[in-house]
């Protein structure tokens, strides 16, 4: 025992290192903001080839989306770690000499990702039916609001939309404040994107066992209520949970509350023995004084108001020991900055120090998914709006020089507007950049 | 080719009639007492055709008895029957020599462990994956705890149990929301934020791992921390960090992006309003009347800022305005706008307003019941609603068994050995 994390750790760190996991796969992506270039983000991170698809001159329009609207060297950080991996070509999709170039790109790939309105590839004859016809093996995802097909399917969807939709933006406030808060940091995009990569993923180690593709119909709404339990509960007691401060209804006691030194601290108890330990750290007994009665509305708020008269005698450091010692659930409440600074997830890679060749040294989370012989990495950030248009026409696709000069000059690739968001670095010397020129690969 | 048309081509498209399951043959052992989120994971296996082994204490498992409010149906708690609908039953006393070399046998003739339990616990039984590695090595091993299987914290905080709340907390969510001038103290997220992504993310984990082992022959070892996901996800709380050297600030009822971006009140309900460009914003000005605005909020970067009170300024204006609307009205204007041709609507923009409903009237609408994304149970007299898997594939969909939900199959001894004399190689080949 006294040994095991060491292990665990060397196992991580100095473990057997094999291929990437997803070494091969191919990926297309024609995706915007949020939910459809996450799917890609996590295939490229686990090693899959991913071509991105963006307009010409603006690009993704999330290339503008940066916090505060401040940019970073030109560029919204949050889109290049997004995009990290990717490369980044151009094509007008309305034009027929690109759609063609699509066409040709979208029946050579594994997987095909898009977060479109639905119904908008099927149109431009870049729906599962074209694909899946040339293209047998293709697994096709469409990530949408609401689905593919259905009375809402055609409703506009963003991330707080989908909450607004399926009852989930009324969950998060004061039972006693006529305010509502939705999930902040567009966790209706990202939870319904890590379901939908998962499903890709699924279908990927199915289709090597059988040979068969299929298509993927991704929603927002019907990942968000996967885990929305109060759709049982109202259903069976005809009553609605509604907001609940920081009460967890599931718990037998919770909150977050104000210790003697200022700090908030959570703590949530889920079953009896963890009750039993709180006890002996508050030294009574909770869990004899109200053994027949735990888990009623009056209970948890008798509950709570105990510990948080206990929890404002004590430091925040008092309480963590007493969780360690005796084991129930607590921890601070962190800001931004403390998870950011936090030694915790730089020890276990989670927060990394990348150093890129266009944008220089940048702090970004890498995925929270440690797998010990094929971990996930960073090799680039994102580009600007065309960067690998001609490294891709030539190694994908075969093209020559002249014909790629001739695409450019027919408008039918482009590259960036001068604009933050979609332009290199101020410094950056793109004319003699061989990247760009097509001349060799990111990392080669 | 007609809306209605396509409905019922991708109806048809989609139904999971007669289709086989993607993770078909695949053997899971969960072990989770008392910890939901490996049920989570478990049940997310057992949607794409896992075949999940659950063990539990002689006794009875106490997640049996985790709901709302404690609201039980045939005596367990919702969360219980929704994650482990169709999962087998093992009772097993890890405190006894017989047992734990049954738990052993389960172990080395499995493809997937997920350990949700105190993190060394299973090592010091010498039932970790170092052990059970040795005789399995294509095993594939996902723990899911607070702190992680490695790190120093992860050792100094094993004995601290899990919890959704804490998970939030631990990764910066609640400092986040909320409306600091009502009251200034951290707010939890009204779902199990923390734990979905966690699960997710641990779910992801042992499908790429499996992928990658039918190219290799290996299994590897899948370390979810459930404190350090969401945030990681999340990709701001870091970012923010690195950019700004200090945290944003609490800004619950705005957004830290876009404005406004949020839940609104009408008068006669609440809807949530996105308006992702400037085009968008002065769209919905002209919607509630209030051009006199747009000369001092014309860009994001006016309504977008770290100064708190100078946008305050601005939603005051807005919420009092759209008071004066009903959500109907406000909904059918904004898609008025959405009939125009794409290239059009860019340059004259459009607010997304759709209502904000409480759950009841969610459930009302039909949209569900076509999709089938939300199930009806009959349960004696009554019907329960239960959500159904969101892995919607056309070929291999996955699937909610919730005609299991109250026959859970407890396997004998007898079973065990049976079950536990052939190992994966002989049940799938995957190469």
């Amino acid at each position: 025992m006294s040994d095991y994390f060491e292990y665990v750790e060397k196992l991580f760190k100095n473990g057997e290192k094999r291929d990437p996991p997803l070494r091969g796969i191919k990926v297309l992506e024609m995706t915007h903001y949020i939910y459809g270039p996450t799917v890609g983000m996590v295939l490229a991170r686990l090693g899959a080839e991913v071509v991105k698809v963006e307009p010409i001159g603006e690009g993704d329009r999330f290339r503008v989306g940066a916090l505060w609207m401040r940019m970073f060297k030109k560029a919204n950080l949050h889109y290049l770690v997004l995009n990290a991996n990717k490369y980044s070509i151009t094509l007008d999709a309305r034009n027929a000499k690109a759609r063609e170039i699509l066409f040709k790109l979208a029946s050579k790939v594994d997987v095909f990702v898009e977060n479109l309105r639905a119904g908008l590839l099927d149109a431009l004859g870049l729906g599962y039916a074209h694909l899946s016809k040339v293209n047998p093996r293709i697994i096709y995802v469409s990530c949408s609001g609401y689905g593919q097909y259905g009375p809402l399917s055609r409703a506009p969807s963003f991330d707080v939309s989908a909450q607004g939709i399926i009852g989930l933006a009324m969950k998060t406030g004061w039972p006693d404040v006529d305010e509502f808060y939705k999930l902040p940091d567009y966790f209706g995009d990202y939870f319904p994107a890590m379901v939908a990569t998962a499903a890709v993923l699924a279908a990927l180690y199915y289709r090597e066992r059988t040979g068969k593709g299929q298509y993927i119909d991704a929603t927002q709404a019907e990942s968000l209520f996967r885990f929305f339990y109060d759709v049982t509960y109202l259903s069976l007691t005809g009553e609605e949970i509604g907001k609940t401060g920081n009460v967890d209804p599931l718990a037998i006691a919770s909150g977050i509350f104000t210790t003697s030194d200022g700090r908030f601290v959570a703590i949530a108890i889920m079953d009896e023995e963890q009750l039993s330990a709180l006890s002996k750290a508050m030294n009574v007994d909770l869990l004899g004084s109200y053994k027949g009665k735990l888990r009623t509305k009056e209970c948890v708020s008798e509950l709570n108001g105990l510990i948080s008269k206990w929890a404002s005698t004590k430091t925040l450091e008092e309480i963590m020991s007493c969780a360690k010692a005796y084991g129930f659930p607590a921890a601070p409440v962190l800001t931004d900055l403390d998870v950011y600074k936090d030694p915790w997830r730089w020890e276990r890679g989670s927060t990394i120090e990348f150093e890129d060749r266009m944008y220089g040294k940048v702090h970004i989370p890498n995925l929270p998914i440690h797998l010990s012989a094929t971990p996930p990495k960073v090799k680039w950030l994102g580009r600007p709006v065309g960067y690998h248009n001609r490294l891709v026409l030539k190694r994908w696709l075969g093209y020559t020089d002249e014909e790629i000069k001739k695409l450019e000059e027919e408008g039918v690739i482009g590259y960036w507007d001068q604009a933050p968001g979609m332009c290199p670095p101020d410094a950056w010397d793109i004319d003699n950049d061989p990247v760009f020129k097509g001349e060799r690969d990111e990392c080669e | 080719m007609s809306a209605s048309k396509r409905d019922e081509l991708f109806a048809k498209l989609f139904s999971p009639e007669g289709k086989p399951s993607a993770l078909e043959g695949i053997k899971v052992v969960e072990l989770s007492t008392s910890n939901l989120v490996g049920s989570m994971v478990g049940g997310l296996l057992r949607e794409l055709g896992a075949d999940v082994i659950r063990v539990e204490p002689p006794e009875g498992d106490p997640l049996h008895d985790v709901s709302p409010y404690g609201a039980k149906l045939k005596g367990l708690g919702i969360p219980y029957l929704i994650e482990n609908a169709g999962k087998k039953v093992v009772r097993l006393d890890l405190e006894r020599e017989e047992d734990r070399g049954e738990l052993r046998k389960l172990l080395t003739s499995c493809d997937v462990v997920i350990d949700a339990l105190k993190p060394g616990l299973l090592d010091s039984m010498n039932l970790g994956y170092r052990s059970i590695s040795n005789e399995n090595p294509k095993v594939i091993y996902v723990a899911i705890s607070p702190y992680g299987h490695f790190s120093k914290k992860a050792e100094e905080m094993s004995n601290v149990p899990d919890s959704d709340l804490t998970a939030q907390a631990y990764n910066g969510y609640p400092s986040l929301i909320g409306n600091p001038s009502i009251r200034p103290i951290p707010l939890r997220a009204g779902i199990w934020a923390a734990w979905a992504m966690a699960a997710i993310c641990a779910v992801t984990g042992v499908l790429v791992a499996l992928y990658e082992r039918s190219k290799s022959g290996k299994g590897q070892f899948v370390d979810i921390a459930t404190h350090e996901a969401l945030a990681a996800i999340h990709i701001y709380p870091i970012i923010a960090g690195f950019l700004f050297g200090r945290p944003r600030p609490q800004y619950g009822f705005l957004d830290y992006l876009l404005y406004p971006f949020g839940v609104y009140k009408t008068k006669d309900g609440y809807i949530t309003i996105a308006t992702p460009f400037d085009t968008d914003f002065r769209a919905l000005l002209k919607l509630i009347k209030r051009w006199d605005l747009e000369p001092d909020w014309k860009y994001s970067i006016d309504r977008v800022t770290d100064d708190v009170n100078r946008i305050v300024e601005l939603d005051r204006e807005i919420r009092r305005e759209l008071m004066k609307y009903s959500s109907e009205d406000l909904i059918k204007k904004s898609l008025s706008r959405g009939l125009m041709p794409e290239a059009l609507r860019r340059l004259v923009g459009r607010p997304v307003i759709v209502k904000s409903y409480t759950l009841k009237e969610a459930l009302g609408e039909k949209h569900w019941y076509v999709r089938r994304s939300i199930l009806r149970v009959r349960v004696d007299d009554k019907e329960v609603l239960v959500p159904n898997s969101p892995f919607r594939m056309s070929e291999t969909p996955g699937r909610m068994p919730v005609e299991k939900m109250f026959t859970q199959e407890v396997l004998t001894k007898e079973v065990l050995v049976a079950m536990t004399s052939t190992r994966s190689e002989e049940r799938i080949s995957d190469s």
